[in-house]
């Protein structure tokens, strides 16, 4: 049952979705292409407490400053390095809601002309 | 699929741990409910749900400690050593799951005290079993809107699976004694009502979180649903062949009932496990339609 659960799960899968606090609400949004980027910035509906946050571009990791702490908070902050290099980026955080669900999410933006 | 979460090995790992965690509390919560109501029943039964339900409280103790670490992990992003971080173990104890853990922590050492056979530790079991069925209140999709009645749907529900749940064991004991006919077929007049009790309070706890069949069939969670009613409904079918056909046979003394009810009873605790895991991936990896 355990495998038939996990298999469809995976088969359901489209992407990595906000669950319970929902809200897809990004910036930079999901996709977009910017000249350049100076915050990273994620909304919801439910307050959310980010645990982890990284963002990984064209050179690695990039280090993001958080200007959000643990608390639960309904916007979420964190800000890049002065210099940006041009590519593809991806962020990747995990939370808990407030009921208590861990969650997670993923979205990805390009730096170009 | 609208409402499903992303699906890794930890979130496997998560729904494995929350099914055992089901399973140990109904058959915690069931004991001391079974004993109370058929006080009557051969003292080998009721031994029997007494060391059922105290194990079962041992088991639900380790596997709460261990549903901390695995959320700990889920949250940190770093794996297994985040089971152990403190500062994540710190922020999942103070999230509901930390609420529940002391309410269902304390209501399982309290059925603990059924190893000894007494009507105080009885009193102290039936009083764990309503804190454990509290606790599920405590955390996840019943904190949604309107918060008491999903509440009250949910504890009532959990208290009525239990009942059933908790009742295979001292049941499957009873099922090869001449004296134990008695037992089953009081069993399958109360069962009547609580089974019917323990389907519509699911039911309406469902309508509550979907609200439409769009939700229902248009979303990872109403899909699940649909995974554990199907599994809900073979097992009423198996119970109401054993009340219906095997109970009879056995209180006719037809030779094949007691073995043939016995593997009934068996079958019943395997669909059980399936719900619960149906369940738990319910509660873990997707979203009420409600809440989208």
């Amino acid at each position: 049952m355990k495998t038939i659960i996990f298999a469809a799960a995976l088969t359901l899968t489209t992407s990595a979705l906000l669950a319970h606090s929902n809200s897809n609400e990004t910036t930079p949004q999901e996709g977009a292409i910017v000249e350049t980027v100076e915050v990273i910035e994620l909304r919801f509906d439910m307050p959310m407490r980010i645990t982890v946050i990284t963002l990984t571009g064209p050179e690695g990791e990039v280090e993001l400053t958080r200007e959000t702490g643990l608390e639960p908070v309904p916007e979420f902050r964190a800000l890049l390095p002065e210099e940006v290099v041009v590519g593809g980026y991806k962020v990747d955080w995990r939370g808990l809601s407030e009921d208590g669900h861990p969650m997670q999410g993923t979205f990805a933006f390009t730096v170009g002309d | 699929m609208e409402g499903l979460s992303p699906v890794d090995g930890w979130a496997v790992f998560a729904i494995s741990a929350k099914a055992a965690g089901y399973a140990a509390a109904l058959v915690a919560m069931g004991g001391p409910l079974f004993i109370a109501t058929f006080r009557e029943a051969p003292e080998e039964v009721l031994r029997l749900a007494r060391r059922a339900a105290a194990l079962a409280a041992l088991l639900g103790l380790v596997v709460l400690a261990l549903r901390l670490g695995i959320r700990s992990a889920r949250i940190s992003g770093i794996g297994l050593a985040g089971a152990t971080d403190p500062m994540m173990l710190g922020l999942v104890w103070d999230s509901p799951l930390g609420t529940a853990a002391l309410w269902r922590g304390a209501g399982e050492v309290l059925i603990l005290g059924l190893v000894f056979r007494s009507t105080l530790t009885l009193a102290g079991g039936v009083l764990g079993a309503l804190l454990v069925a509290w606790s599920y209140t405590q955390v996840g999709h019943s904190l949604g809107e309107p918060r008491w009645l999903l509440a009250s749907l949910l504890g009532l529900h959990l208290l009525a699976a239990a009942f059933w749940v908790g009742a295979l064991a001292p049941l499957h004991r009873a099922a090869g004694r001449v004296e134990g006919v008695d037992l089953l077929h009081r069993f399958g007049i109360i069962a009547g009502g609580t089974v019917a009790a323990l389907v519509l309070l699911g039911l309406t706890f469902a309508w509550l979180t979907i609200g439409s069949l769009g939700g229902l069939f248009g979303t990872a969670y109403g899909w699940m649903l649909i995974v554990k009613l199907t599994a809900v409904t073979g097992l009423l079918g198996l119970a109401a062949r054993n009340k219906l056909r095997l109970v009879p046979a056995l209180a006719a003394q037809t030779p094949s009932a007691p073995s043939r009810l016995r593997r009934a009873i068996r079958l019943e605790s395997v669909v059980v496990v399936l719900i619960l895991m149906a369940t738990a991936a319910l509660t873990t990896i997707t979203t009420p339609p409600a809440n989208l």
